[in-house]
């Protein structure tokens, strides 16, 4: 009989495991089911370190986080490259790009309404320009109209 | 109005670009890691990342992954471009007076 002798895995080897995988999906459902990711896909590196993409709403798809394993350390990175938070434990790192993802998501929040003040106010000057003409036209024929009558 | 319909090919695109990457970056013979060296990043992670075809390379940054490559800097991002923004360069490179 002949034994294969197998390599036992070491934790930090080989591509991603259920449990791992669990996690960072479990980490994530908020922004899954909020509509704030549109989905997730993995992949590995050359040198066969796994990685997570967390993906923007299609049509793009773009990544939004990456989380990589290499060794005993996860690596929370953008899309951009931006390494944003490193850890060894996976909850704290899902925990992390949570907190990235909601500050995202404020600052658009942000951005909408300084655009929106924005616009309000340039409308309201010009009406204000409309009305202040309004008025002057008024105060030039109203006396006008009560001489002729 | 007619728009045109780049979107639903932009994943694909993507990973064409990354293809292209991949392949530029065996003719230079370096290694993930070693371009990442080059780049000055941390981790070598992100050259993975585009290269599968999930992120892209930044637009601030693709002077020095041109030059790490070894493409003349000016050529890297006019190919880039047409994998990112597919419209964009035909307006700019294909379109005629």
């Amino acid at each position: 009989m002949t034994v294969v002798a197998f390599k036992p895995r070491l934790p930090g080897e080989g591509p991603w495991r259920a449990a791992e995988l669990k996690q960072i999906v479990d980490g994530l459902a908020a922004p899954l089911n909020d509509g704030d990711a549109g989905g997730w896909d993995v992949g590995v590196t050359e040198v066969g370190d796994p990685q997570f993409y967390l993906l923007g709403r299609p049509p793009q798809d773009e990544c939004l986080l990456c989380i990589s394993r290499l060794g005993r350390l996860y690596v929370l990175e953008d899309g951009r490259g931006r390494v944003l938070f490193e850890h060894n434990s996976l909850l704290v790192l899902a925990e992390q790009a949570r907190t990235v993802l909601r500050k995202k998501k404020s600052q658009i929040a942000a951005r909408v309404a300084l655009v929106w003040c924005a616009i309000r106010q340039a409308f309201e000057e010009k009406l204000d320009a409309v009305a202040i003409e309004g008025e002057e036209l008024l105060t030039h024929v109203v006396p006008q109209l009560g001489v002729l009558a | 109005m007619q728009f045109a319909r780049a979107a639903p090919e932009a994943k694909e695109l993507r990973r064409r670009a990354g293809a292209w990457l991949k392949e530029l970056r065996g003719r230079a013979g370096l290694s993930q890691i070693q371009l990442a060296e080059r780049l000055g990043l941390k981790y070598y992670t992100f050259v993975s990342q585009v290269e599968n075809g999930f992120g892209r390379v930044p637009t601030e940054s693709m002077e020095a992954w041109a030059r790490a490559l070894g493409v003349k800097p000016a050529v890297f991002a006019r190919r880039l471009l047409s994998f990112y923004e597919p419209e964009l360069h035909r307006l700019l490179f294909e379109v005629k007076e």
